[in-house]
C-alpha cells in the first residue's frame, strides 16, 4: 500500500487551483472532469513531480458534515494539514509579498519551525522547517 | 488567540523547554546535513557535542522521532533521489551520498521508495 494522493477539502476548486499554483508554486498533475461541478483535480510539488499529489476535493459543497468540519478546523486556527519548506521565514517573506495571510508567523517549536497560512479555500495550512 | 496558537505555546513550554537539549539535538543533526556524504557514526557525532553516545541516542530519538543512522540514511537516500534525477547513474550517486556498496545502496533505495534506484530514474526520466 502506497500514500499517492492526499485530499484537501476546497470550496472552490478553480479558486484553489490558482492559489496552490500561482502563489504555492505548485504543478497542476491531474484534472478530470467528474461531474458538470466537480473535478478529479490534483498538483504536486514542484520539486517533487513525482512525489505525492494533492487532491483539491470539492467535498464542502456536496457533504455537509465536511463543510462543518473544516469550518471547525478553520476557526480553531487548527492546519488541515501541513507541507515541508527549506526555510520557514524565506517562504514566510515571499508569500506575504503575494498577499498571503498568516495566523501563525514564524515560530520555533522545538525541532521544527512553523509558519500557518490561510489557502483562501476554507483551510490553514501550516508550513514546516526542520532544524 | 485560536485554540490552536494557544496550544503551540502550551507545548512549546511543556516539550520544548529544555535548551541545551535542543541545542544537542539541532546541532547534530545540522552536522549530518552537511557532511552526510562523508563516513559518520554515533561516537563521532557524540564527541563532537561532548555527550555520551547513549545519551545522544536517546536525545535524538526523543526529539526527531528516529535515530541519528536512520535520519542520516534518509538523508542520503533523498540526495540520492536528486542525483539520479539529474541524470547521474546509479554507481555515482551511491559513492556521491556516502554509500559504500552499490549492493546496500539499492537495497535500502527499494525499501525506502519501493522501487530500484534505476527503476527510480527511468521514471523520473519519462515524466520529465
Amino acid at each position: 500500500m502506497r500514500v499517492k494522493v492526499i485530499g484537501i477539502p476546497v470550496l472552490d476548486q478553480d479558486k484553489a487551483l490558482a492559489f496552490y499554483t500561482e502563489k504555492l508554486g505548485f504543478i497542476k498533475k491531474v484534472d478530470v472532469p467528474i461531474s458538470e461541478t466537480s473535478r478529479w483535480l490534483t498538483v504536486v510539488s514542484k520539486e517533487e513531480q513525482d512525489g505525492t499529489e494533492v487532491l483539491l476535493e470539492p467535498a464542502p459543497l456536496h457533504f455537509e458534515p465536511a463543510k462543518v468540519y473544516q469550518q471547525a478546523l478553520y476557526e480553531a486556527g487548527i492546519p488541515y494539514t501541513q507541507f515541508n519548506v527549506d526555510n520557514v521565514q524565506a517562504e514566510y517573506d515571499r508569500l506575504v509579498s503575494l498577499g498571503v495571510a498568516f495566523s501563525v508567523k514564524p515560530t520555533e517549536m522545538g525541532t521544527v519551525k512553523i509558519a500557518v497560512f490561510d489557502d483562501t479555500c476554507g483551510n490553514n495550512i501550516q508550513m514546516v522547517e526542520m532544524l | 488567540m485560536t485554540l490552536y496558537q494557544s496550544e503551540i505555546i502550551r507545548i512549546r513550554e511543556l516539550c520544548y523547554s529544555n535548551t541545551h537539549q535542543l541545542q544537542t539535538v539541532i546541532g547534530t543533526k545540522n552536522y549530518i546535513d552537511q557532511h552526510f556524504e562523508k563516513e559518520l557514526n554515533l561516537d563521532m557525532l557524540s564527541h563532537i557535542r561532548y555527550t555520551s553516545k547513549f545519551h545522544l541516542l536517546r536525545l535524538f530519538k526523543r526529539y526527531y522521532g528516529l535515530s541519528p543512522k536512520q535520519y542520516l540514511t534518509d538523508r542520503r537516500i533523498e540526495k540520492s533521489k536528486h542525483y539520479l534525477r539529474s541524470g547521474m547513474s546509479v554507481t555515482e550517486s551511491c559513492f556521491a551520498v556516502g554509500f559504500e556498496s552499490p549492493a546496500s545502496f539499492s537495497t535500502l533505495f527499494r525499501r525506502k521508495t519501493g522501487m530500484a534506484p534505476g527503476e527510480f530514474q527511468k521514471r523520473a526520466t519519462f515524466a520529465k
